[in-house]
């Protein structure tokens, strides 16, 4: 999908206004002490003029890893969050480090181009085909990327491993010839502290290698 | 009954350790299978969050927590202090209240509900504020009267300075480090579940101390129970993470008093906040030689800044040598301001010691026309030094290199390449720990330990070395690690997790191995001790036609073999050395330093896996690089709020700032032991980058970071 596509007709546009009513919720908590009154807020969804508003917790329905999941999540809930917390059973491979587009550790694939989890509206992803970590393979089914990282041991306590490998994929998907440089420049918006960047670097032309031999790649 | 003491054997005998092994957790955790202590969810389980005063200092007038209580989902709100009570430092002592809430969201709303009244006091956050007439004293020392604590006062200052009136040269500077932090990508915290039936209250735990931390957390379970903890992942700890912290006991509370599981993780900025840092500080290092490079007399004046801690700094000349008796002092204090207690870290006070004397050293070869390789090797004792300095320099381009006893000058488009040394040495530990080997009739393999797997890639040793002691590949055994129930093992500080570790594991599978011949020795007539184990199969040394295949030993079992093993000095390694160098293009129009090639020699003993090794050693480069470059903790001095309180504003190096590396084992080394390669590889980096900027352009960089505003103002002066 280009960028300049709109979106599939199924997923309404999320106006600034309502988003900001649902983000509002924490910020108004404390001029609303008095009269909180323990209820959870009435889920609304009004759709006239072509803006769709929500406010409340609603369920939607997301398509993860190619399957349909139900989730309830409030306008403000974010992907991540809905991934890792919403979702019945949920999916803990996508990590929480920054809360914040700092470090990448929430990467996943939004109709196929990388995303920060963390900066994304869960109700922003309905109709969108969410990828994650484990939607590319399995520990007795890796991808190649998967199996790469393994290999020339581009992890070490793992945790920026899910958003490296949700990364990488899409580097080598954007840029199969990629070379070192284009790789680093590729994979810079993740961050990782143990200092496994020269062994994603190796994992990342093992997998250019591999895909250039078998021609499965390209 | 011992046919002979466990040993590594012969390097050349090995079949599965000294070489690449991939880490056995690597499928789960490139697939995002991996549990992490963040990931555990438990039915039932509460999420908590902490509430912190922005302050660093001050009173509690009053904290209502009613209004959280009050809204949705909220299952537990409580004040954490009493009104009149002091926040007396940023970071644990700032923890105001906890909520609990169904969701995460709900706990952020709750945590904005309540209404804390504070009156702020001077934050006392930089060491002039904390040594400024007049300042409140936050030293916690009891009956401290100052901010500043002397300690470490050694050496005669008269017989110094006669020391330094025969030197040829001498130099004489200030460095200044900040404060850095870890940053485990995982941050602090706990799930607690509530006791169960059979008393035990089981702990999800982010921690490097596995073993240790059921008896850290008794004090906070008010109705006791048997507590377990449970570590399968941990996503870094670099030497935060060994207590159970502020947030540890209030999850015990929230756990007892909800009767429910509690899931209370850090936020990034509580992080920041109150789970440590590398303390900072500022040497004024005066270094003398004599005309042939000799280190002769050495002044050290520094101070630590480790907040309400004590920071860390080794004593001088550190891994240098001073000639003659009585010609080293040193006076180092520690400056203590209102924030979060320093905490080990990854060679405590090492990089810090290694900034300023490499530096010293680096300049002292300059002013004596000296090559920078020439005088560390005049001045390290351990030929292991020399030679791995050596290999640096081939390996860095130094011999190609054009200057080498003058810095370069930037060329016609500002642009300047300069190459820079410095060398590490660690001692590594090792004590005690324990193992247990299982081998069932059926054939597996259990290898059992509490330890816990920071990164480091323990969880494969764990079964690598009792595979290549049982003749067996890692995967037919199943290692088990991060659980308190376990054989106990040690804390991961210092190095000392392999070094301990690794013993107890072999003599637990050479116990094994001699319990299988002793039943083998019943079909193959052999003594105990005479076979050799290899391919799956045991045979009769001097007869290998007699074998048997390794399911057909384990068949001669009725039950579970289960051998324990402790730690044997013998078999582990305390002495580690290291040598790096780093080439860097300085950019004097913009200041802008890029790292492009990074060196490591570094010795070890036996590697056990030669592939985890190199990411360790590649891991410490880069940690010192990005301290190099880019780290640094600020505060806003007026109010005393944490400025670097997310990844945003607190930059650690990303892929972009990565250079060429060469990560080389030193295999001149062929000691038959084992050791921990955690706190080497990060000591140097750092001070070979400066004195490559040296090297470069002929600026001296004596504060880190080395920012392009630091750059500049060496370059060119305060603008």
């Amino acid at each position: 999908m280009s960028e300049n596509e709109p979106p599939p007709p199924e997923t309404p546009p999320i106006s600034r206004r309502s988003f900001l009513r649902g983000a509002g919720q924490v910020a108004a908590a404390g001029g609303l002490l008095g009269s909180a009154s323990g209820e959870r807020p009435q889920a609304e969804s009004d759709s006239s003029d072509g803006v769709e508003t929500l406010s409340g917790a609603i369920e939607i329905s997301l398509v993860v890893n190619g399957a349909p999941r139900k989730v309830e999540v409030e306008p403000r809930t974010t992907l991540l969050s809905a991934l890792r917390v919403h979702l019945d059973p949920p999916l803990t491979g996508t990590k929480l480090v920054c809360d914040r587009g700092s470090c990448g550790a929430c990467t996943v694939l939004l109709d196929g181009e990388p995303a920060y989890a963390c900066l994304t509206l869960a109700v922003a992803c309905r109709g969108k085909q969410i990828t994650t970590v484990e939607g590319f393979g399995t520990p007795d089914a890796m991808s190649d990327v998967q199996e790469a990282f393994c290999s020339k041991d581009a992890m070490m306590c793992g945790f920026c491993t899910p958003g490296f490998v949700v990364a990488t994929h899409a580097a080598l998907e954007r840029r199969p010839d990629a070379d070192l440089e284009e790789l680093r420049y590729e994979l810079s918006g993740n961050l990782c502290r143990c200092g496994t960047y020269p062994h994603v670097f190796e994992a990342a032309q093992e997998v250019q290698r591999m895909r250039g031999k078998d021609g499965s790649g390209r | 009954m011992s046919a002979a003491d466990p040993s590594w054997g012969p390097r050349e005998d090995l079949d599965v350790l000294d070489r690449d092994i991939p880490r056995v957790d690597g499928a789960v955790k490139a697939t995002g299978r991996a549990v992490y202590t963040h990931d555990v969810r438990v039915p039932g389980m509460l999420w908590a969050r902490l509430l912190l005063c922005p302050f660093p200092r001050a009173t509690v007038e009053s904290i209502d927590v009613a209004p959280a209580e009050a809204l949705p989902g909220v299952a537990y709100a409580a004040a954490l202090k009493e009104p009149g009570d002091e926040v007396r430092y940023s970071g644990e002592d700032g923890v105001l209240a906890v909520v609990a809430a169904e969701t995460p969201e709900q706990a952020e709303d709750a945590l904005a509900a309540i209404i804390a009244d504070v009156e702020r006091a001077e934050p006392v956050v930089s060491p002039e504020q904390a040594k400024a007439d007049g300042a409140p004293i936050v030293n916690r020392r009891p009956g401290a009267t100052s901010n500043v604590d002397r300690r470490n006062e050694s050496g005669d200052e008269a017989a110094v300075e006669a020391a330094f009136a025969g030197a040829a040269a001498i130099v004489e500077r200030t460095y200044e480090i900040p404060v850095q932090h870890h940053v485990c990508l995982e941050t602090h915290g706990h799930v607690v579940e509530p006791i169960d039936e059979d008393g035990e209250v089981l702990v999800h735990a982010s921690t490097q101390a596995v073993s240790g931390l059921p008896r850290a957390l008794a004090g906070a379970f008010e109705r006791g129970g048997r507590i377990r903890v449970v570590t399968p992942h941990m996503g870094g700890g670099f030497g935060s993470k060994f207590g159970p912290g502020r947030e540890g006991a209030v999850c015990a509370q929230v756990a007892e008093a909800t009767g429910r599981p509690v899931h209370l993780m850090l936020t990034r900025a509580d992080e920041f906040a109150m789970a440590g840092n590398r303390s900072g500080s500022k040497q004024t290092l005066k270094l003398g030689a004599s005309d042939d490079g000799g280190l002769v007399a050495l002044r050290l004046d520094a101070e630590r800044y480790g907040g309400v801690g004590g920071g860390a700094l080794p004593r001088p000349p550190y891994i240098y040598r001073v000639e003659g008796e009585a010609s080293v002092m040193s006076r180092i204090a520690s400056v203590h301001t209102a924030t979060d207690s320093s905490r080990a870290m990854r060679a405590p006070g090492h990089p810090q010691a290694s900034f300023a004397m490499e530096s010293a050293v680096d300049e002292l070869a300059y002013e004596l026309g000296m090559d920078p390789v020439d005088i560390r090797v005049r001045n390290l004792e351990s030929p292991v030094h020399h030679r791995q300095l050596e290999r640096a320099a081939e390996e860095i381009g130094w011999y190609d290199h054009p200057h080498h006893i003058e810095p370069g000058t930037p060329d016609e488009t500002g642009r300047a390449v300069g190459i820079g040394f410095g060398v590490s040495v660690w001692s590594p530990g090792g004590r005690g720990s324990t193992c247990d080997v299982t081998v069932h009739p059926d054939g597996s393999v259990v290898s059992a330990t509490a330890t816990q797997d920071l990164g480091t890639g323990a969880r494969t040793y764990v079964a690598a070395i009792v595979a290549e002691e049982l003749g067996l590949t890692v995967d037919q055994v199943t290692p088990r690690i991060g659980d308190s129930s376990l054989p106990p093992s040690v804390a991961s500080g210092g190095s000392v997790t392999t070094g301990s570790s690794a013993p107890a594991i072999k003599d637990a599978a050479h116990r094994a191995r001699e319990a299988l011949e002793e039943r083998v020795s019943t079909v193959l007539e052999a003594p105990v001790g005479g076979y050799v184990w290899k391919g799956g199969r045991v045979m009769v040394r001097d007869d290998p036609d007699r074998s048997l295949a390794w399911i057909e030993v384990c068949a001669l079992l009725r039950e579970p073999l289960v051998a324990r093993g402790q730690f044997q000095a013998s078999l582990y390694e305390g002495n580690v050395h290291g040598a790096q160098a780093a080439k860097v293009e300085v950019d004097a129009m913009t200041g802008r330093v890029r790292v492009v090639k990074m060196v490591a020699v570094q010795d070890q003993g036996l590697p056990l896996n030669r592939l985890a090794l190199r990411s360790q050693i590649n891991g410490g480069m880069i940690q010192a690089l990005s301290f190099g470059l880019l780290e640094q903790r600020s505060f806003d001095e007026q109010y005393g709020y944490l400025v670097s309180d997310n990844l945003d504003v607190y930059r650690i190096a990303g892929a972009q700032e990565m250079p060429e590396f060469v990560t080389i084992i030193d295999d001149e080394d062929q000691r038959p032991a084992v050791g921990g390669m955690a706190e080497a590889p990060v000591i140097p980096g750092h001070s070979a980058i400066a004195n490559a900027i040296y090297n470069a352009c002929g600026v001296r960089l004596t504060r880190m970071p080395f920012t392009p505003a630091n750059v500049l103002e060496a370059l060119y002066g305060k603008v």
